[in-house]
């Protein structure tokens, strides 16, 4: 090889080697380890980041599934406690909080500890008859309610001046391009952006000039009515915050993000810190509009965008505004995250591989079954006079009859040692966990009956 | 033929008109291709009662009857007893699968049973929908899909609990006839519990391999199931870039112990490169490379070769040094040069136009350089050209192209 003549402006290595620079680049410094006797300096440990950074990067499935449940059905609920009745029922808020996170966290511990999603366990555990109960419940349920995210997305454009039938489209060709091709670090980061949108509530909050004593009276002073309305929103306002949706969600990114039961921690922390986010933004939403409408004595609000629109006259444009910037972030976040939980709950059921990581080709019925979710609910959502209202009141029993199940699985599966070893739920959670399963089949029973003895004409409470 | 949804509404009936209602079955899984069936399982007054299948004299397909000898020679048998039998109900019925032939996870919604020379065997598992429906409509609805049905011989059951392996639960290994590559993109499909259950019931070589495969973070989650004991063998066995790579990951407390355990050399390497901080050259180097004195002729070098670089991570290109202890590159050949017949020496053979990598460079850039370069490596040297190792095409590729690092690319290393 060196026999053949020096191409002309290269030169042998030996000389190139002199030109090199001597001086090497600045390294940064690294952790000192005493291996067998000497003390080496590694600068290659990869070492999770300090400070605020740290805390940032512990966020994720769990702000994202619970900030979710603050959509635009959410967003109608709260702000129909707040119209209807004030400040009173903030209280309940306070105490679901508790509960939200108890049944989140154990969700989250379930991911890391079996490194399985909810419908996986449950399909192992409990056989097929329950899992398919579930699983067409939870596609029947999160198509209505996605179509009636995508509902959320067109009020709330209108709102701000942009067509319906610019933004549904947008949102939902939006919303497919980022699953479909990004990957599940990207997704969920860009997830965790949209929950920004939600501090639009309590800055309409302080914008309505709310009572801050009478705040404080309705968070901490329990108040019953033996009313109709009141019990039924009361029970509305806790099906709304616990929703099967948010509990399959969460335990799949868990899983997908790759928790790991050695090192479980972090996720809990997610949960908590998610949990009281999203009851805390739900409670500015009552704030809102209990402080506006509530006292203007506009009582009847049917959706978020009545909501928004109501606020214009009592509190000005600025306050509605922000409702629909926030309606309008929580419905897309809802818009993705509905679709990707019945994707998750379908291919768990069916040992079909499942993941935001996946390619197309790989993960052709997840994607498909995105798609297709996000196909009908945006669709759908274009027709005029779709009725959402009713569709959402059928979606609601549904979601009802599912959750009291849901979380019984979730408890016995939690208290599997074989399973969960160290991770098994304590005492206290245990007493946590059943008495919300108790609190939540009450208000299902309520208004499950409720409206049995409606249709037959019997009212249950007064008012 | 029979499904064994339908097997499990058939009665247990004895000599003496005795009845009682079918539990499970339990399978020697490692008795053949098609695992026979060896107890037949029923609960009496809440007790799990198990019963040699051959006390079965005959199945009345038709009655739906399974004609045992004598119930009462059943025994009970306790949970804790339990957990030694692979039951078809409670542990293969709905668990995840790995089907072989198409490289894919899926769960057995069905067991096809099979009589053979008057022996129950599982035949097959099936996956179809059809399935299904079989087992919700109760008997109502019969079909069965030949499309779905997979041969057991080509399926390998996971329990999703890595120390299954560990305690001695049978497996079939017919995992180990699929590559490295294969059987990493199957793990990505699994829960990371069942991955690490393939990893621990692989040969130690087979699990090194296709541990380097997986994307690190799986790795991280099936290294940390493993034994400690498996642990070092698998980082003593893996390319120490790879090694390097997991190890920088663990806490440093649980890092020092490994690099404690493995040999010397090994852990020599992963220590080198651990120096350098992992968005450097040094840090997508390998430094498992081969290298020759420029004074040694062809045949001395080919002479060289079985013994020296017999376990060398990367071997396809040879770099030529001034010599062994100071390293200074001089030049590189490929490998195919060393099998001509002459005794010219390295240095005379050697292509000394060589670009270098400085090992403190940024590693972006230098991932570019080796792509555009079109080489399988370019060498990385230190300030005074002292040859350090080499950043292969492969972790060039997978340090640009993120969508990559899904699935390792380890083809020249």
């Amino acid at each position: 090889m060196n026999n053949e003549p020096t191409p002309e402006g290269l030169e042998a290595l030996d000389s190139i080697n002199a030109e090199l620079p001597t001086e090497p680049r600045k390294l940064p410094s690294g952790i000192r380890v005493r291996i067998r006797g000497r003390s080496i300096n590694l600068r290659g440990l990869k070492r999770p980041p300090k400070g605020l950074m740290r805390w940032l990067l512990i966020l994720g499935p769990g702000l994202v599934a619970t900030s979710a449940g603050n959509d635009a059905g959410g967003i109608a609920t709260y702000s129909s406690a707040g119209a209807k009745f004030g400040y009173q029922l903030i209280w309940v808020m306070l105490l679901l909080t508790v509960s939200f996170a108890i049944v989140q966290e154990m969700c989250s511990r379930l991911g890391a500890a079996t490194g399985r999603g909810l419908l996986d366990l449950i399909r192992e555990k409990f056989g097929i008859g329950w899992t398919l109960f579930i699983v067409g419940i939870v596609i029947i349920a999160n198509g209505g309610v996605t179509l009636s995210e995508f509902v959320g997305i067109g009020a709330a454009s209108e709102l701000l001046g942009v067509s319906r039938y610019i933004s549904v489209p947008l949102g939902a060709v939006l919303l497919w391009y980022l699953v479909i091709y990004g990957s599940y670090a990207k997704v969920e980061k860009i997830f965790l952006l949209m929950t920004l949108v939600f501090f639009a509530y309590p800055v309409a909050a302080v914008l309505g000039h709310p009572d801050w004593g009478a705040v404080a009276r309705g968070a901490f002073i329990p108040t019953i009515k033996w009313d109709s309305d009141y019990i039924f929103l009361l029970v509305g306002v806790l099906g709304t915050t616990i929703t099967p949706y948010i509990q399959i969600f969460q335990q799949s990114s868990i899983v997908e993000r790759g928790a790991a039961r050695r090192h479980y921690g972090d996720e809990k922390i997610d949960a908590y810190v998610g949990s009281i986010f999203s009851n805390t933004m739900s409670v500015a939403m009552i704030i809102a509009t209990a402080a506006t409408l509530y006292v203007a004595g506009k009582h009847d609000i049917e959706s978020a965008a009545d909501a928004a629109k109501a606020l214009e006259p009592v509190v000005g444009s600025s306050a509605t505004a922000m409702f629909a910037v926030g309606l309008l972030g929580a419905s897309l976040l809802a818009g993705a995250v509905l679709p990707l939980a019945t994707s998750y709950a379908v291919s768990e059921a069916f040992g079909i591989p499942k993941g935001v990581n996946l390619d197309f080709r790989r993960g052709r019925v997840f994607f498909s079954i995105f798609t297709a979710l996000i196909i009908l609910g945006a669709g759908i959502a274009l027709i005029p006079n779709v009725p959402v209202f009713s569709l959402l009141v059928g979606v609601q029993v549904l979601n009802g009859v599912l959750l009291p199940i849901i979380l019984v699985f979730i408890l016995l599966l939690v208290n599997d040692e074989g399973m969960m070893g160290d991770l098994k739920n304590s005492a206290v959670y245990n007493f946590l966990g059943w008495a919300t399963f108790a609190m939540i089949t009450i208000a299902v029973v309520v208004m499950l009956g409720g409206q049995l003895l409606d249709l037959l004409g019997i009212k249950l409470f007064g008012g | 033929m029979v499904m064994f949804s339908k097997f499990r509404r058939f009665e247990i009936m004895d000599e003496n008109n005795r009845r009682a209602k079918f539990s499970d079955l339990s399978v020697a899984l490692l008795e053949g291709d098609y695992p026979p069936v060896t107890n037949l399982f029923y609960q009496s007054d809440k007790k799990f009662m198990k019963l040699d299948w051959r006390e079965v004299k005959e199945i009345d397909w038709k009655k739906r009857e399974i004609k045992v000898s004598d119930l009462n020679a059943a025994e009970e048998v306790s949970l804790e007893r339990k957990k030694e039998y692979v039951l078809l109900q409670h542990e293969i019925l709905d668990a995840l699968i790995l089907d072989l032939q198409n490289r894919r996870s899926i769960r057995a919604n069905d067991l096809q049973l099979e009589e053979i020379g008057g022996r129950l065997q599982l035949q097959a598992a099936d996956t179809s929908f059809n399935a299904i429906l079989r087992r919700i409509s109760r008997g109502l609805y019969n079909r069965i899909s030949q499309s779905g049905l997979y041969d057991w011989k080509y399926v390998e059951f996971l329990r999703g609990e890595p120390q299954a392996v560990r305690s001695g639960a049978g497996y079939h290994l017919r995992i180990t006839r699929l590559s490295t590559g294969e059987i990493a993109q199957l793990a990505g499909y699994l829960p990371y519990l069942h991955a690490a259950e393939l990893i621990t019931l692989l040969p130690d070589a087979k699990a090194a391999k296709t541990l380097e495969v997986m994307p690190i973070e799986r790795q991280l989650q099936v290294f940390e199931e493993l034994d400690e004991k498996q642990g070092v063998d698998l980082l003593a066995r893996m390319a120490p870039d790879a090694a390097a790579d997991l190890v920088g990951l663990l806490q440093p407390k649980t890092m020092r112990r490994y690099l404690e355990k493995i040999p010397r050399r090994q852990s020599e390497r992963i220590i080198e490169l651990l120096r350098y901080p992992e968005d450097t050259v040094g840090g997508i180097m390998t430094n498992d490379i081969a290298f020759l004195g420029e004074d040694l002729t062809i045949g001395e070098a080919r002479n060289l070769i079985p013994e020296k670089f017999s376990e060398t991570d990367f071997v396809h290109l040879v770099y030529i040094v001034s010599d062994l202890k100071s390293r200074c590159l001089r030049g590189v050949v490929h490998l195919r040069n060393l099998f001509a017949d002459n005794e010219e020496k390295l240095k005379d053979i050697m292509d000394p136009f060589i670009s270098t990598l400085n090992a403190t460079d940024a590693a972006k850039e230098a991932a570019y350089r080796v792509v555009e370069s079109q080489l399988a490596a370019m060498p990385v040297t230190d300030a005074d050209g002292k040859l350090l190792g080499a950043v292969t095409i492969d972790a060039a590729i997978m340090h640009i192209a993120p969508a990559m690092n899904a699935e390792g690319l380890r083809i020249f290393s």
